[in-house]
């Protein structure tokens, strides 16, 4: 399973937000490049980055700072945020991003997915699916939608999407428990539809790794457990990631 | 004079590979000028994207003739990606002459699998060799590629990964070493990669026992 260590960007600096909600912030770095340094020299398989500020307006201000992590560290950046069109996206890969996760833009604009996906390859898009109360959210996780989780993944499997990243956001910088009952049903229906999922949100200690593991997750989006010093990443990676 | 020089043909951000060589101490250059490339001391040839247009690039910015130089002349050399399948003589991109250093053809990847081929992946090494000093077998790289190289001579197929096909990720001749995955993205076990290449290729270091 792979630990993936996440970066949360906000006016440049390194934030995590309790449940979404961008007036409980706290900021962790004023450095992003330097944290990204540190998770890539512990050996994480991958980077999460998300751009707080694009996730909410629709653009991506922090270009320049990604293009500098991609730059600095010797492991491949994972993006989110704001990615609303194909040219936004093709900028992104342009800099050396290796992956983008889409999130409000898969769930109203299923048409940019299947061109994205057309042009960048399945491996190179991953949807992010974000709920509360089973139910998905949108727009930085201001807008409520009415669309049920199963119905996304079956729509997006169908236009081609192969990786999921899964959130529950009322676990998100909560430092609780994954939803361990939602993450397996998403498990079960994604592997039905020939996909895999990331599960994001609510992992505090090396047992929740061990859960979602055991669950079938294909990796672990881990955030405030990391810089409140509750999970060390390197001792994590060795329990869970590759051994590289 | 740079330690290394990194050949700049358009293909792909070339920072971090210059980045990488930079934090293990070395002096790195990114340059598209042939003279500079056919007098480096040694050599790494990246890129992304596809071989017909990269060809094109190489013979028209003159640095396939510089390449062939410093080849000839014995300069250590890394490719990288696009870089090891360059080295072939043909392509299933497309109707191009790419380098022939290494006799061979570029193959596209089987269709049924998800393409491009993209995340981390072992390598199983054939044998022993500097560049892998003290990288343990089966260790973890990061690939993104659609297409691999698969060298005529098996005597040049140092490494291999398991993508649908068994395909050679590591090929190796006289100071000539070409990766199919990326090692300025691999993590601590890529930096090695390149620090083992300025060591024991480069600068010609006894290789420790291990």
């Amino acid at each position: 399973m792979d630990v993936i260590p996440a970066i949360d960007l906000r006016g440049g600096k390194v934030v995590r937000l309790r449940q979404g909600d961008y007036n409980q912030q706290t900021t962790y770095a004023d450095d992003p490049i330097a944290v990204a340094r540190g998770f890539a020299e512990a050996g994480a398989p991958w980077v999460h980055v998300v751009d707080l500020d694009g996730a909410a307006a629709g653009v991506t201000p922090h270009l320049e700072v990604c293009r500098r992590i991609v730059e600095a560290i010797q492991a491949p950046l994972e993006f989110g945020g704001g990615l609303r069109s194909l040219e936004t996206i093709d900028a992104i890969f342009d800099i050396g991003v290796g992956r983008v996760v889409l999130g409000t833009a898969a769930i109203e604009d299923p048409l940019l997915v299947q061109a994205a996906i057309a042009k960048h390859g399945s491996s190179r898009i991953v949807v992010g699916v974000d709920t509360r109360g089973g139910m998905v959210a949108t727009r930085g996780w201001v807008e409520q939608s009415s669309i049920r989780v199963e119905d996304v993944l079956r729509q997006m499997a169908t236009l081609g999407v192969r990786r999921f990243v899964y959130t529950d956001i009322s676990r998100d910088g909560m430092l609780t428990e994954p939803n361990f009952d939602a993450v397996a049903s998403v498990v079960m229906a994604a592997t039905e539809l020939g996909s895999t999922v990331i599960a994001s949100g609510g992992v505090s200690n090396v047992a929740h790794l061990r859960r979602l593991a055991d669950i079938g997750a294909e990796g672990v989006i881990v955030g405030s457990a990391i810089y409140t010093g509750a999970l060390d990443l390197a001792e994590a990676l060795r329990a869970y990631g590759r051994v590289i | 004079m740079a330690d290394i020089v990194i050949v700049d043909y358009g293909a792909g951000n070339l920072r971090s590979v210059q980045k990488a060589f930079e934090q293990l101490g070395y002096d790195a250059t990114i340059t598209e000028d042939p003279t500079t490339v056919a007098q480096a001391p040694a050599i790494v040839f990246p890129g992304q994207g596809a071989s017909p247009p990269a060809m094109d690039a190489l013979n028209k910015a003159g640095l396939t003739e510089a390449i062939y130089t410093s080849l000839t002349g014995g300069t250590p050399f890394f490719g990288v990606c696009l870089g090891l399948q360059l080295l072939m003589d043909l392509s299933e991109e497309g109707p191009v002459d790419c380098l022939s250093v290494l006799p061979g053809v570029t193959k596209k990847l089987p269709a049924a699998l998800k393409v491009p081929h993209m995340g981390w992946n072992n390598v199983r090494l054939r044998k022993e060799h500097p560049v892998f000093h003290d990288v343990p077998q089966d260790s973890y790289f990061y690939f993104v590629h659609s297409y691999y190289a698969e060298p005529a001579d098996d005597a040049a197929v140092l490494g291999t990964t398991d993508y649908g096909v068994t395909f050679c990720s590591v090929a190796a001749r006289g100071s000539l070493v070409a990766t199919q995955f990326h090692p300025e993205k691999s993590g601590p076990a890529g930096l090695k990669l390149y620090d083992n290449f300025m060591r024991y290729v480069v600068l010609q270091q006894a290789v420790p026992e291990v």
